[in-house]
């Protein structure tokens, strides 16, 4: 009898399995979307990268975008092929906040500054040169994932000038987590093609919606049962006025990682400029407020501007030009948010302001 | 420590692993000592005022069993009332009385320099201080014998599932539960399992993902036009019900597990159709508590008409002042108040409606109620104001709010209202663990998923805690 009822209740939860699936992949939106996930592929040196010729939608309650990847990798509606002789091309490098899924293409920062300078250059000397601007920003990338990617892939773009974009809110940490790529422990190709039981497991994970969210609700939990286990860490690390020691380590890494790019830019002849971009509650300040008293809570000290600082002061003796976006968000006049207000990234306002004032840089910088 | 919070996992499976194998006076025992873990763990200074509240109100029940003058008993219940009322009045409305001096003085020219204290708000103690004072009341008017035994006193006072958030119990209800042995049947933890899963849901699934749909338009910048007030106050309105009842329900389905039975403190109230009934289904305990020993003291509705009205005015504003020290809580227990006045006189009207009349009378009722709640969940006067206004001159439906009010509002309320509307047909709030096996499971299942799939885990604290 009990066995019975064990079974019955099974096959309810499987056949409510597959109904919760269909309504979450019909109406469903979000980076755990298997529509979303297939916009990646495993890279062996990377890690994982843009796949290319991909295509999706991505819609949450702030937007509905449609995304393109071109056949090189990267989020464009063109590909990229041999240079003509009246073309310059400037390559962006970052995280998501360069890849910009939550705006149409269009409106990324990346083809804004494109228009811009095309427009100035057309204005200025009616010379017949065109400027590219290329969008290399990949979701989940930190500093060495950036130098991987610039090394394996962009670099063949044939840059005049490459530009590294340094989100200061997650890049030391995320330096420190892909550390062990530096050192080559990446799986080979071999590695990863050989499955084991966990690795199937987890494929079929991530091509489930409904197990996605799972999976993400047992992280959660066992994460909050090791800071139950012990004292939690208080959040946003990389403003704390005491930081952890890896925020440290995160800041040199990044440091060598941006230093390997601009040799590997310069072994094609371009300069690389550093693009510092600050987190949201650095420019909003009821975000700033509620974050404030989160870390408080925690028992940290939360320095608003302190990860831009730390990254502004770690980068400064590799001699790059540096851009930070943070003064131009911060001094933009009332009206519609620079932020989403359910992610981290820029809205197509926000991208507007980083384009004219990353033009006006450039152009004092006399690139 | 909440209840949805990973803590509380822990503790309970410990307690409850013990509580199983401990006899009789040794449960009672690690209740007493759970209970006062529980509570120290928000804040251990106020354990000394939890533990004093005992103390008295134990031992003015022991001197009024031994007491036969009138006089004197009376002078004890009264040390016992002084003794809470003061407790409550300091600690919860200290602060507000001080700044409201403050404000009538300077208005008059006095500028009064009050030595400020920053007074923080005993978790509970709301709760445990009405708890308390019922027994001594019920003491005195020889309703029920005293216990002699402290520790069991002590568990009926700080009892973990009801000690922060309620439900607000009677000595005659669990007094004799904890003094005697308790035996746990298969049905108490089949319909315990079920009301800790549907609380669950109530609190993650419907109140934690309302909560940023009502503090985005009561948000003090933000101005929203009358048909998204009316979406904000719905999300409120279910918001502070799932929060209210799913706290209610972990309670009483923890205490089923432990063969102790909590009374029911929530009745699918917002399908009713009068504010008398409105009070009998919503936060039962403190209204019936407030009937007992309060309105019904002050005559009820024995006397004359006006005098029934400034009973339930009286009683009501009280009510609202109990749920906190703001003008706007006191504003709306007279605003309930106001509705149970009015509705008196058309209370024979009302029995005699027909279907299309009871239906008009549910839709007044529920705006009804959602106005209250307009006025509870508002920060201030001025922003009731405002609200009001807004909801009465901008109403434009084409400002609808759909992407990130509607739908959600309706994603976060359906499946609720669906298993309300099960339990009210079948007038049984336990009505799904009684449903045929596939029906029952498919809801046990459905439910779990939703929590899992679309809860908000945050842990965000119940609303009534700060009360």
């Amino acid at each position: 009898m009990r066995a019975r009822r064990a079974l019955l209740f099974l096959a309810i939860v499987a056949i409510q399995f597959v109904g919760f699936e269909a309504a979450l992949r019909t109406w469903g939106h979000s980076e755990a979307a298997p529509a979303f996930q297939a916009l990646f592929v495993p890279d062996p040196i990377v890690g994982y990268r843009l796949r290319p010729n991909a295509r999706t939608r991505f819609a949450t309650a702030e937007f509905d975008t449609e995304i393109g990847i071109n056949a090189q990798g990267v989020r464009d509606d063109r590909d990229i092929g041999p240079k003509p002789a009246d073309e310059r091309r400037i390559v962006v490098l970052g995280d998501s906040l360069v890849l910009s899924v939550q705006v149409d293409l269009r409106q990324t920062f990346c083809k804004l500054l494109e228009a811009r300078l095309n427009r100035a250059n057309e204005a200025r000397s009616g010379r017949p040169i065109h400027y590219r601007v290329i969008n290399a920003g990949v979701q989940g990338y930190g500093p060495v994932e950036e130098m991987f990617f610039f090394r394996e892939i962009a670099r063949a773009f044939e840059p005049d000038l490459v530009i590294e974009t340094i989100f200061v809110g997650n890049d030391a940490e995320d330096a420190v987590a892909a550390a062990p790529r530096l050192k080559g422990s990446s799986r080979s190709v071999a590695e990863s093609a050989s499955e084991s039981l966990i690795s199937r497991v987890r494929r079929i994970v991530r091509h489930s919606m409904v197990l996605q969210v799972l999976r993400l609700r047992v992280v959660s939990v066992t994460d909050r049962f090791s800071h139950w286990l012990s004292p939690p860490e208080p959040p946003l690390q990389s403003y704390a006025a005491t930081p952890a020691p890896r925020i440290a380590e995160g800041l040199q890494i990044s440091r060598d990682c941006v230093r390997g790019i601009a040799q590997d830019a310069e072994a094609v002849s371009a300069p690389t400029i550093v693009m510092l971009m600050p987190a949201r509650f650095q420019v909003d300040d009821a975000d700033y407020g509620r974050l404030k008293q989160i870390v408080e809570a925690a028992g940290g000290t939360l320095v608003r501007d302190g990860a831009t600082a730390r990254f502004d002061e770690a980068l400064a003796p590799l001699g790059l030009a540096r851009f930070d976006a943070l003064p131009a968000l911060r001094a933009a006049p009332p009206g519609p948010d620079v932020f989403f207000q359910q992610t981290v990234h820029l809205t197509p306002r926000g991208h507007e302001i980083v384009a004219d004032a990353l033009e006006q840089f450039l152009r004092r910088q006399g690139f | 420590m909440v209840f949805n919070s990973l803590q509380f996992v822990w503790f309970f499976l410990i307690v409850y692993g013990l509580y199983r194998i401990l006899p009789h006076r040794g449960q009672n025992w690690l209740l007493l000592v759970a209970s006062y873990y529980f509570y120290a763990a928000w804040d251990y200074r106020f354990v000394a005022l939890l533990a004093a509240s005992t103390i008295v109100d134990y031992t003015c029940g022991r001197v009024l069993a031994s007491m036969m003058s009138q006089p004197r008993r009376r002078a004890v219940m009264w040390i016992s009332i002084g003794f809470n009322l003061t407790l409550l009045g300091f600690f919860k409305y200290f602060n507000f009385f001080a700044a409201n001096l403050q404000t009538l003085f300077a208005a008059i020219g006095w500028h009064l320099d009050f030595v400020t204290l920053r007074v923080l708000l005993p978790i509970g103690i709301s709760f445990y201080t009405f708890v308390t004072m019922s027994y001594v009341i019920d003491v005195y008017r020889r309703q029920i014998q005293p216990t002699r035994n402290f520790v069991d006193f002590a568990v009926f006072v700080a009892y973990f599932p009801h000690l922060v958030a309620g439900p607000i119990l009677r000595a005659t209800a669990l007094l004799p539960q904890i003094s005697h042995p308790r035996r746990i049947s298969r049905e108490q933890i089949r319909h315990g399992l079920w009301l800790i899963a549907w609380g669950f849901f109530q609190k993650i699934f419907v109140a934690d993902n309302l909560a940023p749909l009502a503090s985005h338009v009561f948000a003090a910048d933000a101005h929203p036009a009358g048909v998204n007030v009316l979406l904000g106050t719905y999300a409120f309105a279910f918001q502070i019900y799932g929060d209210f009842a799913g706290y209610s329900n972990i309670a009483r389905g923890t205490s089923k597990l432990m063969g102790i039975e909590l009374i029911e403190n929530f009745r699918f109230p917002y399908l009713v159709i009068t504010p008398q009934a409105f009070w009998r289904n919503w936060h039962i305990s403190l209204s019936t508590w407030l009937r007992d020993y309060l309105y019904i003291p002050l005559g009820g509705s024995r006397g004359s008409a006006w005098n029934t009205r400034r009973n339930l005015m009286l009683t009501m504003a009280l009510g609202g002042l109990w749920h906190g020290a703001a003008w706007t809580f006191i504003l709306w227990g007279l605003y309930q108040g106001l509705l149970l006045v009015l509705y008196r006189p058309f209370e024979p009207a009302f029995a005699a409606l027909g279907r299309a009349g009871r239906a008009a009378a549910w839709v007044l009722m529920f705006h009804l109620t959602c106005y209250g709640w307009l006025i509870f969940r508002a920060s201030s006067l001025r922003q009731l104001g405002e609200l009001t206004q807004s909801l009465f001159t901008r109403f434009a439906l084409g400002s609808i709010d759909v992407t990130t009010l509607l739908t959600p509002l309706l994603m976060y309320t359906t499946p609720l209202l669906a298993i309300h509307l099960l339990e009210a047909r079948a007038d049984d709030v336990l009505v799904v663990p009684r449903l045929r096996i596939g029906l029952r499971y498919s809801i046990y299942a459905a439910t779990l998923y939703l929590i899992f799939l679309f809860g908000n885990f945050g842990g965000a604290d119940f609303i009534y805690f700060q009360f």
